[in-house]
């Protein structure tokens, strides 16, 4: 058997496939993440009981229900809280928060900017849909200005977070954007980001046909897969406010940052402990 | 004929189809255009791919397992032939 089919087969056990076909609408991104993740974490030879996966609320939280590992599904925005305790309780784990932008960014933004500032040694996989997917579409902190919602049916008067510049702003060691598109590159980028440590960032603009296509002329998921396709522009040292998204705009994707030897959160804290000790 | 052969059929496409949605990535971003829409409905109303076999000796699967990569739904296992 060839690796690739392996790797295919290998990933059947790190579903709970009693559980399939999923929650997710027809063409809804997060599988596309989900399958990107979980070949990632394969390619590590990552044994499933070194995993945890911690999920929010919303339908990108729904992950934690389908990984066959140990996960938590958690209350909405406190994904990062929870990962945080389960990294101090266990610092052997890799600990992974999956969640959606409306549960890392707005009922949880205070966890995220303080976890990333505090750099505890957590890859965060932030599927950004530009809205909430599961309660049928508001705008959220990440919905671009002018883009139509349920809540905003004359356009957004909003500004969108920049999620990379947020992150490299709190001193995130490792911090990448890339869209559902990207298979390979998000593919590699959370294989070299599950070998690093420190609070790690990768957004992925994902699609959700089904409540945000529909009201911005996206309604088909293959609509929304070429709006990525032709707008996305993939550069590394992008400046901040090329990273800045906008209304069916350019999205500008890539590895904006990636430095070792930025002591975590954890190690820190193991070296407090050894002081105190002495 | 064969001279004009450009592809060699390298792998053949397993559809879970009770897992399938119907979102046609696969479908579209199959580099040699191997898969198409099929006629027969799932038992949630959808259409699963197929696999197109000795059509036309140019439209082969070359095993890139880019359907594989973009499904949503974990429903296609591509296997490559020995
Ligand atoms: C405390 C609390 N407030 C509000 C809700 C309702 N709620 C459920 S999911 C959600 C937003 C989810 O958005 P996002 O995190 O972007 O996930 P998506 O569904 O888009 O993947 C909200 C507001 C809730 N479950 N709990
Ligand atoms: S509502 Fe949107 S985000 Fe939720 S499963 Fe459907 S397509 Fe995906
Ligand atoms: S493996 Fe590649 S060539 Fe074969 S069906 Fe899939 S996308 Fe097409
Ligand atoms: S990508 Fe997957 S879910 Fe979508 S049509 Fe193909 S097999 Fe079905
Ligand atoms: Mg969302």
């Amino acid at each position: 058997m060839s690796q690739m089919t392996d790797m295919r087969k290998t990933e059947e056990e790190w579903l709970r496939t009693e559980r399939l076909p999923h929650v997710w609408c027809p063409g809804c991104g997060i599988g596309i993440v989900l399958n990107a993740f979980l070949r990632a974490v394969i390619r590590r030879n990552i044994p499933k009981e070194k995993m945890v996966v911690v999920s929010g609320i919303g339908c990108t939280g729904r992950t934690a229900g389908y990984v066959n590992v140990d996960s938590f599904h958690t209350t909405h925005g406190r994904a990062i809280p929870f990962a945080v305790g389960v990294k101090f309780a266990r610092p052997d784990l890799n600990v992974v928060v999956f969640s959606g932008d409306g549960d890392l960014f707005a009922i949880g933004g205070n966890h995220f900017v303080n976890a990333a500032r505090r750099n505890h040694d957590l890859l965060i996989i932030a599927v950004n849909n530009f809205t909430y997917g599961m309660t049928g579409g508001q705008h959220g902190p990440t919905t671009p200005t002018g883009a139509y919602t349920t809540t905003t049916p004359y356009g957004n008067p909003d500004r969108p977070f920049n999620i990379p510049h947020l992150a490299i702003s709190l001193g995130a060691p490792y911090v990448a954007r890339w869209t559902t598109y990207h298979v390979n590159q998000l593919q590699n980028s959370i294989y070299k980001a599950l070998n690093m440590k420190g609070f790690r960032v990768i957004e992925i603009i994902s699609q959700c046909p089904t409540v945000y296509g529909r009201r911005n002329s996206m309604r088909s998921p293959m609509s929304m897969m070429e709006y990525f396709q032709k707008n996305s522009v993939i550069n590394n040292k992008a400046s901040y406010e090329e990273m800045e998204l906008t209304y069916k705009g350019k999205i500008v994707v890539g590895e904006f940052r990636n430095v070792g030897g930025i002591p975590s959160y954890e190690e820190r804290y193991e070296e407090i402990i050894r002081r105190a000790q002495e | 004929m064969s001279q004009n052969k450009k592809f060699k059929r390298k792998a053949t496409v397993k559809v879970l189809e009770e897992r399938c949605k119907g979102c046609w990535y696969c479908v579209n971003y199959c580099p040699t255009k191997v898969l198409q829409v099929s006629e027969k409905m799932n038992s949630k109303g959808y259409h699963p791919p197929v696999f197109k076999e000795n059509i036309d000796e140019n439209v082969v699967c070359i095993g890139c397992h880019l359907c594989e990569l973009y499904c949503p739904d974990f429903a296609i296992v591509v296997e490559e032939l020995e």
